[in-house]
């Protein structure tokens, strides 16, 4: 197999503020390869972006302290190690973000083309000539009609879904091998949501580049997703393939989360939804973090974390459940 | 079960003024939010109101209760000519129709207890006794699942799912006929949000009050609604039973939302074929000629450009067979 673009083992990350030590990100492993989607699901404070803005070192150093593990780039940097320097090289280079809110990710006071120019500029050395070609190939390949004169106006001139498509081809200028999704269309509709998501899937089959794509919808993680992470309370509760997450659910909690979606395809009862809210993070036992809220929970459960399960050849689950009950 | 409408919309229409210009001195343009809206809420029913962002359902859900003045149109609760009370009558009568908004965060005043907050519209609305008062509000709280001994608490004190049930407890405590909720679980987490879906169904079941449910979420619509309306730039275009909407989509546009919409199920999603819509939602200050829709509708021909379909149903509407309404030339109900 080849290697991964992204492996990122062991990953500990906690805030350290006044009021205590928060685990945000605690012993967090996934890999992405190339050409790949990994989904990484779970509801908000679950970890799921400050687990890849931590390794991305875009998080201020205090409060986060990164505790231990790895995060290596294409078999050989791992980016824990190297300098600040060297770091700004590879970010928004060879590894690329989207947000969530096009809007607060762009300058309001600078044109959409002076701000695609940029990273070509700068990590490309293009000059501003070259790298306006470039621009306009990158806003036509997502599909932005009319690209030069685009290129001139401002981000608060285009809808929602143009912004969004605006951040994909800025971020997709320098041919990045890793694409980080960060909700990228949590704040779209979903027409429109439906074009972005196929929008980025051509792309990645034409470029095969790895995608991270973070999102709380499980449809959408079903729409995109080769693999699946799903955090909880800064742990990474289950991993799989899409279907094993789906089709061969090993954590309750996972099991728990798809049973409590609405969804259109099928008539549903009464909801199972899950008791509870999700844990504050300060004050975290010692136990498996959803044991709180957890309908197969034993006495172990809340004295001992549990350790990943491996369910051969590449599904694994953070339970001392052997399996689900059925 | 079909008794005469709790509420009858007919007409309605909400238009907003913009100002343009250096200072706003350009001539005003009117956006038209709501147009000429009209359908029927039956007693007990839970009327699903969906559509995209911009399409004019909040608008929609703001005028029926009166927070904003609609611009045209009646509204009737009751058997009431709600349009028509001003003043004290108004006052009066605004009990019977309550919101739930969909920020709980920005819609509970972070300086009240839960008791303040219950207590409020009970003194706004003269309930006199202190014990009459107190009842009503322990009720209520037992209502919505909250422990009476949160109701000293201000809302900071809350997670979001329980301070949403604070602000539906609010929606509740005057008995109202009617409830407009308005997104109210589109900021909740996915684990919390199937606790106040299965909250507000056992509610809406146990005291049979009728409600608006707005939400751009179609898996939540289709959970909780017996019928639904889809909007489209300010107008109703298909409405009909849950089953009817989902088993078998008329409107061009419903078709393309339902399947924009992605499925928790990978298999299915890699079997299903999305209806791609062409372009961008037009801008409602300057909306398209004829059927609003035409100009990203696969279906479009010369008759939806100069003309504009009206809402038209398949005859009377029975038990059995209840009427569903479709504005479109090139489909019928």
């Amino acid at each position: 197999m080849s290697t991964p673009v992204l492996e990122v083992r062991n990953l500990k990350a906690h805030f350290f503020t006044r009021r205590g030590v928060i685990p945000a990100v605690d012993d967090v492993s996934f890999e992405v390869r190339e050409g790949e989607t990994l989904g990484i699901v779970g509801e908000s404070g679950s970890g799921k972006t400050v687990t890849q803005l931590s390794y991305l070192r875009l998080l201020p150093e205090p409060p986060l302290r990164i505790l231990g593990g790895q995060a290596i780039l294409e078999g050989h940097h791992d980016l824990l190690q190297l300098s600040p320097k060297k770091m700004r090289a590879i970010r928004g280079h060879k590894i690329s973000m989207i947000f969530q809110e096009p809007m607060t990710s762009l300058n309001p006071y600078l044109t959409i083309g002076t701000q695609l120019c940029e990273p070509l500029q700068v990590h490309l050395r293009m000059d501003r000539k070259q790298a306006t070609k470039e621009a306009i190939a990158a806003m036509e390949r997502v599909g932005l009609a009319d690209a030069e004169a685009a290129l001139k106006r401002y981000p608060h001139e285009f809808s929602g879904g143009m912004r969004q498509r605006a951040m994909i081809a800025m971020a997709l200028t320098t041919r990045p091998r890793l694409l980080i999704a960060d909700e990228p269309t949590t704040a779209l509709d979903v027409t429109v949501q439906a074009q972005i998501l196929k929008l980025l899937k051509d792309i990645q089959k034409e470029t095969g580049m790895a995608i991270v794509f973070i999102t709380h919808d499980l449809g959408v993680v079903a729409s995109v997703a080769d693999k699946v992470a799903v955090m909880y309370a800064g742990h990474v509760m289950e991993r799989g393939s899409v279907d094993q997450i789906f089709y061969e659910t090993q954590n309750p909690y996972t099991h728990a989360l798809l049973q409590s979606t609405p969804r259109i395809d099928l008539s549903q009862g009464k909801l199972p939804a899950i008791g509870g809210t999700p844990p504050d993070l300060s004050r975290l036992g010692a136990g498996c973090p959803f044991v709180d809220r957890c309908v197969h929970h034993r006495d172990a459960c809340s004295r001992v974390l549990p350790e990943l399960k491996w369910f051969p050849p590449d599904h694994e689950s953070l339970c001392h459940l052997e399996g689900l009950p059925v | 079960m079909i008794e005469s409408p709790i509420a009858r919309i007919r007409d309605l229409s909400v238009e907003y003024r913009l100002r343009t210009g250096f200072l706003g001195l350009k001539p005003t343009q009117t956006v038209k939010a709501v147009s000429q809206v009209s359908f029927d809420l039956r007693k007990g029913e839970i009327l699903g109101l969906v559509g995209e962002s911009g399409c004019g359902k909040s608008s929609l859900g703001k005028a029926i209760i009166r927070l904003i003045e609609p611009t045209g149109g009646h509204i009737e609760i009751n058997g009431l000519d709600f349009l028509g009370l001003s003043g004290r009558q108004l006052r009066a009568h605004r009990s019977a129709v309550q919101m739930v908004f969909q920020d709980p965060y920005a819609s509970l005043d972070p300086r009240m207890t839960v008791h303040d907050i219950l207590a409020e519209p009970l003194h706004a609305h003269g309930k006199r006794s202190r014990k009459e008062i107190s009842d009503k509000i322990h009720q209520t709280m037992n209502l919505v699942g909250l422990p009476t001994r949160h109701l000293r608490r201000y809302p900071h004190e809350f997670s979001g799912g329980q301070r949403q049930r604070v602000a539906i407890a609010r929606a509740l405590i005057l008995d109202p006929l009617v409830v407009i909720a308005d997104e109210p679980v589109s900021s909740l987490d996915v684990s919390v949000q199937a606790q106040i879906l299965n909250l507000m169904r056992d509610i809406q079941r146990e005291l049979q009050i009728s409600m608006i449910f707005i939400s751009h979420n179609l898996a939540v619509v289709k959970y909780l609604a017996d019928r639904i309306a889809v909007m489209y730039l300010g107008k109703i275009v298909e409405l009909g039973t849950r089953d009817q909407l989902f088993a078998n989509p008329l409107h061009p546009y419903t078709q393309a939302l339902l399947s924009a919409v992605p499925i928790p199920d990978p298999q299915k999603e890699r079997a299903r074929s999305h209806i791609a819509l062409k372009g961008e939602l037009p801008s409602p200050v300057n909306p398209p000629t004829g059927c609003a829709f035409h100009t990203r509708c696969p279906l479009v021909f010369d008759r939806c450009k100069a003309e504009s379909p009206v809402l038209a149903g398949n005859g009377p509407s029975t038990v059995e067979a209840p009427a569903r309404t479709v504005s479109c030339f090139a489909v019928k109900p």
